[in-house]
């Protein structure tokens, strides 16, 4: 995906650390891993909103668009072994 | 009553199927060893002609060992069929069971079900014939028969399993929406 979620920069900004933050928003370290790596689908606005209450920031802030970027589409199927 | 996660409807359901398994995997070495027994040992076939009327099957067989185990043979080869489809139902209600039916193994679950049932009838139509031709001094008519039904739940699998799989890729797009 072209879009890129850019709360590192901001993290360190703010001296916070990731933990710190999923505490403080009420995500899991998984999913604002997921979020920080790009692997996210989609965000919610109350998680937005979350985020730029405890980071002091606009929502522009945490994004960024990198045109050219290839978008891998996932269609394995999935966890499970095969049997 | 529930219909999906622990102690519901499912894991009522996948109980029955851990029963039906159990009897389809002792049926099936049952036919295994009367079909190894049948090609070793001499058949007393008035036996197995009066235990057949007695139990009110119409055919009549002829005294014909082989034959007779690769009847056995096919009738393993099917009850082999419907165990790997209990089977696959057993995983398929396991995910029921946990309260996650939308997980993507899911969809090819379903559809090897769907094969397996499209199997199970060209097994049927095989026996069929064979027996037709094997047993055509004594058997009746085998004509072919179109199982409308069985043709058409094949079908309804397979549309299942799209359906699973669009399941799948909303649940996956809800897990990735933080």
């Amino acid at each position: 995906m072209a879009i890129r979620v850019q709360l590192d920069r901001l993290l360190v900004a703010r001296r916070m650390s990731p933990s710190e933050l999923a505490d403080r928003v009420g995500l899991s370290a998984s999913n604002l891993s997921i979020l920080k790596t790009g692997e996210a689908r989609a965000i919610r606005f109350t998680t937005l909103d979350a985020l730029c209450r405890e980071l002091d920031c606009q929502p522009g802030d945490l994004f960024g668009y990198e045109s050219g970027s290839a978008e891998v589409l996932a269609d394995d199927p999935g966890e499970d072994e095969l049997e | 009553m529930r219909a999906l996660g622990p102690g519901s409807v499912s894991s009522l359901l996948k109980l029955v199927l851990d029963v039906i398994a159990f009897a389809l995997w002792a049926s099936l070495a049952l036919l295994l060893v009367a079909a190894f027994v049948a090609l070793l040992l001499p058949v007393d076939l008035d036996l197995w002609r009066r235990i057949m009327e007695d139990t009110g099957v119409r055919m009549a067989m002829q005294a014909r060992g082989p034959v007779f185990t690769v009847g056995l043979l096919a009738l393993a080869a099917y009850v082999g069929v419907v165990l790997y489809i209990v089977h696959r139902l057993q995983r398929i209600f396991q995910t029921l069971t946990i309260g996650d039916p939308f997980r993507p193994r899911n969809v090819f679950r379903l559809r090897a079900i769907g094969f397996s049932l499209a199997g199970l009838e060209v097994i049927n139509y095989g026996a069929r014939m064979v027996s037709g031709w094997a047993f055509r001094d004594q058997v009746e008519d085998v004509r072919f028969n179109l199982n409308l039904t069985a043709w058409f739940a094949v079908l309804v699998v397979f549309v299942l399993a799209e359906v699973f799989r669009e399941g799948a890729r909303l649940r996956q797009e809800a897990d990735l929406t933080i």
